[in-house]
């Protein structure tokens, strides 16, 4: 639009300074036609270009049609050959734009033809249809003629894949990463590992009742600690010191803490156990066992 | 006009201490002495912003890129010549190794003159394609100059050009109009991540050969915006090279030159351009320095961190997995006198990537705070649950600044074996110490009832 607004002031301009630059490009005598592969001549579609207005709807390229644009170039009102005519498709998107050059002849008569195969993939990956613009100018003062035409609608055949080139390496922010941790270790309902702890503890009572009815008893625990009162209390007591170092050594003391304790203890319990098992031999031997 | 103000205004400040981050020896290649006239103005800007100046023709026997093995200049303007080759001092591999070792080019072409073969070799080596005819131009006859190309439409007027993408800095820009007179158009290869347009031709624009005996062009070299009038690369380790396809760009002629584009009377600014176009080819902008880098374990509590810049960084060689950890950089962007806080443009992160062989973690990093010439960006995240040798490397490379590679390697240690939850915090694990409890207890037990356990009933026995 600021196009035309530019062109329309440059050509008030021109041509209230210059009278000689008052001509300007544009063509005429525009044919469109779509021809399909092995359809019949005149069959496929035909449409006229008017240099002023773009065509209504647009048009169809399928996979197998040539496009074929006719058109006469003309200076002011007369047909003339000038130096640069294109016809400019321009990809909405991304925009890439690709020209095709008009042989154009001295006449005036120009002509472009134009298939899938001569477009790059992006034109054939959009889904808008492609703005066709015809662009003429030539050296001199005639103002040049720029303005879309048509609207180029690529229908591609769905089962042909199509090889769309990887994309170049560009230097860009990449996507974010973020590691994605194991699942931490999973312990089973609380209420299962209950049950099962409680049959474990249930062991303890069974155990003491099993012992019991079989006659399981203290009775000579007076009667050993009369007759070897220190290493009995040092040899029980050394065997529940030993399960104490263990429990600290399990909750906080390493093992440089916990091997001269247990060295201590276990070289009182080797001494007062052989006094404590021999107290009770002498009772097996008294007949007492 | 209030750009033209503006402008005094910058060369005024600029006469006073611009200089480029790498350094300041210039070595202009012109063949005809007599040709220096035509470049006085753009020469004297260059002068006034601290570049010394020395001028060789390209037959010179004195003239040499390297001295004692190393560069003699930190820049080299390459301007066109008449000759068909530059002679042995500036071949295409003496170029190459002049960026090599980080030396910077401005490369002007001249579609009059024929482009030299060394230079031709060195384009093609870059992936960036010329007209192989001499004489080719660039004409579009929508954007031309009616004064002074009424017929030829061969003086392009263009306007200052855009960001190149909208996360890239526009290191050009401006208000105004460049008039690009008879320039040679280059083709960039797509492959390369290097190479950047900088100011791109009109889409109606062409290439093509006024000797051609055709009245009309049949086969033109290239068509609309893919042909460049001016195009640069940026090599890995940040050389610069700019080709600029029309040297009349630069010439007192074009710098401030009335001129008509579609009837409307404009005044050129091609000293404004070519003021942009050298302070970034010869590293006045677009230059970034990495400050300190910090890693540290963030332990959730306020921490002295080491951020003076005149202590050593003092960051950590070890750190567990799973645990967490803040990081954070610090970017000074050169602009012409001094560093200032790099900003990115306005969809462009700096990005963190901790790694070992390939990123575990990319994260974006954002601004924290600013000092007085540099942005600190920063994040913080928790170490990958796999051990290894890690990277903390911040691998920033955008079009038209200098590439940053930052690495710094830390040990990645897994767990300590008294650093996992102990073993009554599992819930799974207590039918086992339950167990173990029993067996102490059952043991006990046993040692009493041995030790102090009359015999039973004698019936007991009896049976028995």
């Amino acid at each position: 639009m600021r196009f035309l607004s530019t062109t329309i002031t440059s050509f008030l301009l021109s041509s209230a300074c210059l009278v000689s630059a008052a001509s300007s490009w544009g063509f005429e005598d525009a044919t469109l036609t779509v021809q399909t592969k092995g359809a019949g001549v005149g069959a496929g579609v035909k449409e006229k270009l008017s240099s002023s207005a773009p065509l209504a709807k647009s048009v169809k390229l399928g996979a197998t049609d040539t496009l074929k644009l006719l058109i006469t170039t003309t200076d002011g009102k007369k047909a003339k050959q000038p130096h640069q005519a294109f016809l400019t498709l321009t990809d909405p998107t991304t925009g890439v734009e690709e020209s095709f050059v008009f042989s154009v002849k001295e006449s005036g008569k120009g002509k472009v033809d134009l298939t899938q195969k001569d477009l790059p993939f992006q034109f054939l990956t959009s889904s808008k249809p492609i703005p066709a613009s015809i662009v003429i100018g030539s050296f001199g003062s005639s103002t040049p003629y720029q303005a879309r035409v048509f609207d180029l609608n690529i229908a591609r055949d769905p089962n042909v894949p199509l090889a769309v080139p990887a994309a170049p390496e560009r230097y860009t922010a990449e996507n974010e990463i973020h590691h994605i941790f194991r699942d931490d270790p999973k312990s089973p309902p609380k209420i299962i590992t209950l049950v099962f702890t409680a049959a474990v503890l249930a062991a303890v009572p069974i155990l003491l009742g099993v012992w019991a009815t079989l006659g399981a008893n203290l009775n000579h625990l007076s009667k050993a600690f009369s007759n070897a009162p220190i290493s009995h209390a040092l040899f029980f007591g050394s065997i529940l010191a030993m399960e104490g170092i263990f429990f600290l050594y399990y909750t906080t003391w390493n093992l440089f803490q916990t091997l001269p304790a247990a060295g201590v203890v276990g070289l009182v319990a080797f001494l007062s156990g052989s006094r404590a098992l021999t107290e009770v031999q002498e009772r097996r031997l008294a007949g007492l066992r | 006009m209030r750009w033209l103000f503006s402008f005094v205004l910058a060369t005024l400040l600029a006469a006073v201490h611009a200089v480029s981050y790498t350094g300041s020896r210039l070595l202009v290649v012109l063949e005809d002495a007599a040709e220096k006239e035509k470049y006085g103005v753009f020469l004297g800007d260059l002068e006034s912003r601290g570049y010394h100046i020395t001028t060789e023709s390209p037959k010179s026997d004195k003239l040499s890129l390297f001295k004692h093995g190393e560069r003699a200049y930190d820049h080299v303007l390459l301007l066109p010549s008449k000759a068909k080759g530059l002679g042995p001092a500036l071949t295409a591999n003496l170029l190459l190794e002049f960026m090599k070792k980080e030396g910077n080019i401005l490369l002007a072409l001249s579609s009059e003159n024929g482009t030299p073969s060394s230079v031709n070799s060195l384009l093609l080596e870059l992936d960036i394609h010329i007209p192989s005819d001499k004489g080719a131009v660039v004409v579009d006859h929508f954007n031309y100059d009616s004064t002074s190309a009424a017929e030829k439409h061969d003086v392009l007027l263009l306007p200052f050009p855009k960001a190149l993408r909208p996360d890239v800095k526009n290191y050009f820009g401006g208000e105004g109009v460049i008039a690009v007179p008879r320039a040679v158009g280059q083709v960039l290869g797509n492959d390369s991540p290097l190479l950047a347009p900088v100011l791109r031709a009109p889409s109606t624009a062409y290439s093509y050969n006024p000797k051609d005996e055709s009245d009309i062009v049949e086969d033109p070299f290239a068509v609309g915006a893919q042909l460049n009038l001016v195009s640069v690369l940026q090599a890995h380790n940040s050389a610069r090279l700019a080709v600029l396809g029309s040297a009349e760009v630069l010439q007192n002629a074009w710098f401030a030159e009335k001129a008509t584009l579609n009837g409307q009377a404009v005044k050129t600014a091609n000293r404004d351009f070519s003021e942009k176009l050298t302070s970034w080819t010869f590293k006045e902008t677009g230059v970034l320095k990495v400050g300190k880098l910090l890693h540290y374990q963030d332990e959730g509590v306020s921490k002295k961190l080491n951020t003076s810049g005149a202590l050593p960084e003092n960051n950590p060689q070890i750190y567990r997995i799973k645990s967490d950890v803040a990081f954070q950089v610090e970017l000074s962007e050169y602009s012409k006198t001094h560093l200032v806080p790099f900003v990115p443009a306005d969809s462009d992160v700096v990005q963190l990537e901790f790694s070992m062989l390939s990123p575990f973690h990319r994260l974006n990093l954002t601004p924290i705070s600013k000092t007085a010439n540099a942005t600190i960006f920063g994040v913080s995240f928790k170490t990958p649950d796999q051990h290894g040798i890690f990277n903390f490397r911040v691998n920033y490379r955008r079009p038209f600044l200098t590439n940053i590679e930052e690495k710094r390697q830390v040990t990645v240690r897994h767990f300590a074996h008294d650093e996992w939850p102990r073993s009554w915090q599992i819930s799974g694990a207590w039918v086992w110490i339950g167990g173990i409890w029993v067996t102490v207890f059952g043991w006990l037990a046993f040692v009493a009832v041995w030790l102090w356990s009359a015999p039973a009933e004698k019936t007991v026995k009896k049976t028995q």
